[in-house]
């Protein structure tokens, strides 16, 4: 199989994640909940990929919080931050799992426009919404749907200067990009750990510079006494049992990321990204592409529906997704609204052949 | 001999200030906190010699380790609680 689906989750990991998952299995009990060798090695094996995680995002390891994916530190982050009614200033490109909870929540959405990978336009988008009566802004770092990379920096020094909290969603950036939450300002970011981090799925980490509060409520293995969540982190946000497993392979794909040359990594993408788009672009192909751009591209067979050009793709072995991507806010910005796009989306370990290979489908598909 | 203990409500805290102190050449060992001295349930303690009580207090603190207490363990088994 062609393998171009990784905006959703990295299939192809490193062989030490599932590795260290399989030994997490083997050896390890529940962290925090007895003195044993068994609870004492799952310990370990948690803060070690706390602190892993802890080292590459710039923050102490208590702010590193486990969670289940990236829309669970997103639910906690907004959460915490809003109250119903409240305006909240977001991206015109922002994911379900931020416009359906602010939705949920009861909030006022200013969704921001710009051309998509015009990054001073976004900017000043933003500048402009960011009234007084703003709540709390909230920007994705990357489009899961055309890979447009937004100014995160200067939108976070922006709310910063007008005492407004940011939370980012760093879904398609995380193991990619920088991720620098002090640099940001944000309050929170939020992160899956089965994507560019390249760990199992059922991982995501929030990082916190602010204190949250909890969605989860019950034990800690920590002040069982006390009926209130615990106030120190991480323990406010990790009730129940820990994915121990999916954590110990996250922790060992971040060790694995950390061995590699992250901007060869990133040339190679955008060199694959590239080819890709040139190939579909010589063929007729309306792609969507610009600069700022991750290894996510959106495109549309003019004489096809995207959902049966997808299907015609998996049948000939590549795997792709169509349709809205869980993001009807981002295509309605970038006007692919109502049938959506097809995406490929790469990851660091795709390789030329499987370009080469959706190119030549493509090319067969379209005579 | 461990005889006093430093108690953290989280054991990540524990984990934490363990790293820091041995980085700092002081020997520790992490455990679960007796009942004595987590009157709240449940809690971590870092056990290390008496000898290095003070300096290991004065670490943890320029390290921002939030601990919960320190506690002395007499003769007896039973504990007193330091001051701050």
């Amino acid at each position: 199989m062609i393998y171009l689906d990784n905006a959703a989750t990295t299939l192809r990991k490193p062989i030490q994640v599932s590795e260290a998952v399989w030994e997490a299995l083997r050896s390890c009990a529940n962290p925090g909940r007895g003195g044993h060798a068994a609870a004492a090695r799952a310990e370990e094996t948690v803060y070690r990929t706390r602190k892993r995680a802890a080292e590459v995002f710039g923050l102490e390891p208590e702010q590193v919080c486990f969670t289940a994916n990236a829309t669970e530190g997103l639910n906690i982050a907004l959460r915490t931050l809003l109250k119903p009614g409240d305006r909240v200033v977001l991206s015109g490109l922002e994911h379900n799992a931020v416009t359906r909870t602010l939705t949920g929540l009861g909030a006022e959405l200013v969704p921001i426009t710009a051309p998509l990978f015009d990054a001073e336009r976004w900017q000043e988008a933003f500048s402009d919404a960011l009234t007084a009566d703003t709540a709390l802004c909230v920007s994705l770092h990357a489009s899961n749907v055309f890979g447009a990379v937004l100014p995160v920096r200067q939108i976070g020094a922006l709310c910063a200067e007008r005492g407004i909290p940011f939370v980012v969603d760093a879904s398609q950036s995380a193991g990619l990009l920088p991720v620098r939450p002090d640099e940001w300002k944000a309050a929170f970011v939020a992160m899956p750990g089965h994507k560019g981090l390249m760990g199992p799925q059922g991982t995501g980490l929030l990082l916190c510079r602010q204190q949250p509060a909890p969605l989860r409520f019950g034990g800690t293995g920590s002040s069982s006494m006390d009926q209130n969540m615990p106030a120190e982190l991480p323990d406010r946000l990790e009730a129940g049992t820990l994915n121990v497993p999916g954590i110990a392979g996250l922790g060992a794909a971040l060790a694995w990321l950390r061995q590699q040359n992250l901007d060869e990594l990133l040339r190679r993408e955008r060199m694959l990204l590239t080819a890709a788009t040139r190939g579909l672009q010589g063929m007729g192909v309306q792609t969507w592409t610009g600069q700022n751009q991750i290894g996510v591209l959106s495109f549309r067979l003019n004489h096809l529906d995207n959902e049966e050009a997808a299907a015609r793709y998996a049948k000939a072995g590549i795997a792709l997704r169509a349709g809205l991507h869980c993001a009807p806010l981002a295509h309605r910005t970038g006007r692919t609204l109502p049938d959506g796009t097809i995406r490929l989306s790469l990851s660091v370990l795709s390789e030329q052949k499987e370009v080469d290979g959706f190119l030549a489908v493509t090319k067969r598909m379209l005579k | 001999m461990y005889e006093l203990f430093v108690t953290f409500r989280s054991v990540t805290y524990g984990q934490k200030g363990r790293d820091v102190l041995t980085q700092n050449g002081i020997r520790c060992r992490l455990q679960r906190a007796p009942r004595e001295i987590a009157p709240g349930g449940c809690a971590y303690a870092l056990a290390l010699s008496e000898r290095d009580g003070n300096l290991a207090r004065a670490i943890l603190d320029r390290a921002g380790v939030r601990s919960a207490g320190s506690w002395l363990r007499r003769s007896d088994g039973s504990f007193v609680r330091l001051e701050p």
